[in-house]
C-alpha cells in the first residue's frame, strides 16, 4: 500500500508529519511527503493512523503500483 | 502610536477597525500603546504571514507557560502543553474527533437540532439561548457521559473561566465546583466503566502509564470549554452574517453545495476565537522585528484571517475565495482537534435552518456581542426573525 495526499483537500494543519515522523516528513510547499513509496508493518500502521484523524480527510491509502496484478 | 485599547469592550464588539489600524505596525510590543493594556505585556502579530507562520513553529513559540498556569492562571491540557506531553495527550484524544467517529454522531446530531427547532418555530426568537447554545453543550456533553440535562450548569462554568478579567472569588467558585463534578464522574467511571469518554480516559494509558486524576479532569474541563463556546459562537456568527444578507439565503435553499464554503467563510470572517497564546523559547525574528526569548506573544488569527494579503477584499462575505488557509482552527500541532465536529455542527444547523424557514431575517431588537472576554468572538443575544 501507499499513502497519497489530495492537496485539493490538505490544509496543511500538520498533524500527520507532527504525529507519524516516521511516514510524512514536511516538503518545502508545506504538503507532507511520505518518505517511503511502499508501506508495510509499522509505517502501514502509521500512515493509516495519519488517515483516520486527519482533520481535512486528504489522506488515502492506495495499492501501490508494484502490488497490482 | 494613536491606538484603542486593544482589550477594550469596543475592541470585544468590533474588532476589525483596529486590526486594520495596526496590523502594518505589528509584530509590535503592547506596552507600546500605553500601560494597562493587560496580560502583563505581549507582542502582537496581526499579518497573516507572521500568525500563520509562528502557529506552524512550536519549537520557537510554546504554548507551555511557566509555573503559576497559562493567562488567567487555568493552565490547559493540549492547549498549554508542548512537546512530549502534547504529542502523548494528542494521540489519546484523537480518535474521539476523527472525521469517522463524528459521521457517525452525525444523524445522533441531526436529533438534537431537530428537536430544538421543534420548540423554536417560525417568527421572532434569540437563537442564542434556543440554540446555539444549548445544541453544543449537549453534544459534547454526550461525548464526555454527562447528562445534557445541566446544560446551564456547564455554560455558567465556561463562562467563568474564560472571563479571566473578571477574577475574584465568583470565578474560582464556580472553577472548584466544576472541578469537583468532573472529579466525581471520573471516580464513578473508574468503579463502573460506560460507553463513554470519560471512561475512555480513566482506562486510557499513553505509553505504558495512566493518566493521573487531574489529567483527566483537565481533559474534561478542556473539552467541555471548547467544545461549545466556539461552537455556539461560529453558528451565532454564521446565522448573523445570513440574516444580513437575504439574497444569500435563497441562493442557499437553492444550492446546497454551497453550505461548506458558507461555514469556511464564517470562520474566516468572523473567528470565533481572535486570538491565542504563545511563548518565545528562543530569540526570533518577525517581519523583521526581534522578539526576545521568553515573551508572551498573541497570534491575532482575527486578524490574520481579515489580512488584504492573504484574502482580498477581507471585509467582504464572499464565497469564491481560497480559505485552505485561514487560521480560524489555528495550524500545525495545536490545530483544533474538535473542527470535524464543529464544521459537522455548523453544516447540520444551517441545513436544518434551511429546510424549516425559507426567509432569516433580522429581529426587532439588534444582537448584542459578548463583552466578557477579547479572546472570543460572539453573540450574548441575536434575535432572528425566522420565516415559514
Amino acid at each position: 500500500m501507499k499513502v497519497v495526499v489530495d492537496h485539493k483537500l490538505c490544509l496543511k494543519s500538520g498533524q500527520c508529519t507532527y504525529l507519524h515522523p516516521e511516514v510524512f516528513k514536511e516538503g518545502p510547499d508545506g504538503y507532507p511527503v511520505p518518505l517511503v513509496e511502499t508501506l508495510e508493518g509499522e509505517l502501514l500502521e502509521g500512515a493509516e493512523d495519519a488517515a483516520e484523524i486527519c482533520p481535512s480527510g486528504a489522506l488515502a491509502l492506495v495499492e501501490a503500483a508494484s502490488e497490482k496484478e | 502610536m494613536q491606538a484603542p485599547s486593544i482589550f477594550s469592550e469596543e475592541m470585544t464588539v468590533n474588532p476589525y477597525p483596529a486590526y486594520q489600524a495596526m496590523r502594518d505596525q505589528t509584530p509590535v510590543h503592547s506596552a507600546s500603546f500605553g500601560p494597562g493594556q493587560g496580560l502583563r505585556g505581549a507582542w502582537i502579530l496581526m499579518r497573516h504571514d507572521d500568525v500563520y507562520g509562528a502557529l506552524r513553529d512550536h519549537e520557537t513559540f510554546a504554548s507551555g507557560f511557566p509555573a503559576g498556569g497559562g493567562p488567567g492562571g487555568v493552565s490547559m491540557v493540549l492547549i498549554n502543553d508542548d512537546p512530549p506531553r502534547h504529542t502523548r495527550f494528542r494521540k489519546l484524544v484523537n480518535k474521539a474527533f476523527t472525521p469517522r467517529r463524528i459521521a457517525e454522531l452525525e444523524p445522533w446530531i441531526t436529533g438534537v437540532a431537530d428537536e430544538l427547532l421543534a420548540e423554536v418555530g417560525p417568527g421572532e426568537t434569540d437563537v442564542v439561548s434556543n440554540y446555539t447554545i444549548p445544541l453544543p453543550v449537549k453534544v459534547i456533553a454526550r461525548l464526555l457521559g454527562i447528562p445534557g440535562e445541566e446544560y446551564r450548569t456547564f455554560k455558567s462554568w465556561t463562562d467563568s473561566v474564560l472571563n479571566f478579567d473578571s477574577g475574584g472569588p465568583d470565578r474560582m467558585q464556580k472553577v472548584f465546583e466544576m472541578v469537583t463534578y468532573f472529579g466525581k464522574m471520573a471516580a464513578a467511571r473508574r468503579e463502573h466503566g460506560a460507553e463513554d469518554l470519560i471512561t475512555a480516559l480513566v482506562e486510557a494509558e499513553v505509553e505504558g502509564e495512566a493518566l493521573q486524576d487531574s489529567e483527566v479532569l483537565g481533559f474534561c474541563i478542556l473539552l467541555l470549554i471548547a467544545g461549545n463556546e466556539t461552537t455556539t459562537n461560529l453558528m451565532g456568527n454564521m446565522l448573523n452574517v445570513l440574516a444580513e444578507r437575504p439574497a444569500l439565503w435563497a441562493q442557499l435553499r437553492d444550492d446546497r453545495s454551497l453550505v461548506p464554503i458558507v461555514i469556511e467563510e464564517t470562520l474566516r470572517f468572523e473567528s470565533p476565537v481572535q486570538f491565542l497564546f504563545r511563548r518565545t523559547t528562543r530569540d526570533t525574528e518577525v517581519s523583521g522585528v526581534t522578539i526576545p526569548e521568553g515573551q508572551s506573544v498573541l497570534p491575532f488569527v482575527g486578524a490574520a484571517n481579515r489580512d488584504p494579503s492573504e484574502f482580498p477584499d477581507p471585509d467582504e462575505f464572499r464565497l469564491d475565495r481560497d480559505l485552505h488557509n485561514h487560521v480560524a482552527f489555528g495550524m500545525g500541532i495545536h490545530y483544533c482537534l474538535g473542527s470535524p465536529l464543529a464544521r459537522a455542527e455548523a453544516r447540520i444547523t444551517l441545513n436544518a435552518f434551511l429546510d424549516r424557514f425559507d426567509r432569516l431575517e433580522p429581529g426587532s431588537t439588534p444582537g448584542l456581542r459578548q463583552t466578557g472576554s477579547p479572546i472570543i468572538y460572539g453573540f450574548r443575544e441575536l434575535p432572528l426573525t425566522l420565516g415559514a
